[in-house]
């Protein structure tokens, strides 16, 4: 006996789907590494232009040499209360920084980047800023990103 | 942006506060603290735990092997 009732029935449930993926094997040992930070967390220095808190696909660029108390956040996706009182839980900058100086990694990237992840327009991210950043970061011969993120 | 970042030959890995989300993502190598969104580098001005989960990070960025894996990190801020 045949259980089908309705021929081409689909569920409405969506199913989330992993997507393919990426992977570049590490070829160097830690103390031999650039190593430049991204974080989708809506950091950027004072000095520059805050993020649209309703959406944003734009990034700023951030010295790798900037100072923890010369940066802050401007996201609207998660409680800033940690982040405001210390930059370093969100974008360990000054962190990394101390591992470059003890020889742990071989240095710190000239610029770090932060955007505002999160939502907003997805094909922005995915087709202009995600390239533009990946492409910053390949300008600067980086060993390796660490992110702060979801 | 991992997946972007990857793609162009830089390998990363990324510390997450919603593990299950960067999982859904398609995150290449990722590591996950028990800590809230916001502060997944850890405690606010807590440096010895800060820099204890910047140091396994990298540390689990050479030794994760298969695409996807995510790391727990035995370090907790709630």
């Amino acid at each position: 006996m045949s259980f089908t009732v309705v021929r081409g029935l689909q569920s409405e449930i969506f199913i989330p789907t992993i997507p393919p993926a990426f992977w570049t094997p590490v070829s160097k040992s830690l103390n031999e590494m650039v190593v430049a930070l991204v974080t989708a967390g809506g950091v950027h220095l004072k000095s520059d232009k805050t993020f649209r808190l309703a959406g944003d696909s734009s990034y700023r660029r951030i010295p790798g040499d900037a100072k923890s108390d010369d940066l802050m956040v401007s996201h609207g996706g998660y409680d800033n209360t940690d982040v405001n009182k210390d930059i370093n839980c969100m974008f360990p900058i000054d962190r990394i920084k101390e591992l470059a100086k003890e020889g742990f990694i071989k240095g710190v990237a000239s610029t770090h980047i932060g955007f505002m992840g999160g939502g907003g327009n997805i094909a922005a991210f995915t087709e202009i800023t995600g390239p533009e950043i990946a492409g910053e970061l390949v300008e600067q011969n980086v060993d390796a990103v660490l992110m702060t993120a979801g | 942006m991992q997946r972007a970042i990857e793609e162009t030959g830089i390998p990363t890995i990324i510390i997450a506060a919603l593990p299950l989300v960067v999982k859904q993502n398609g995150a290449p190598r990722a590591v996950a603290p028990l800590v809230p969104m916001g502060a997944n580098a850890g405690e606010p001005n807590n440096k010895e735990m800060q820099r204890a989960i910047v140091k396994d990070s990298l540390k689990n960025l050479v030794s994760i092997e298969t695409p996807g894996e995510i790391v727990s990190l035995p370090y907790e801020y709630i």
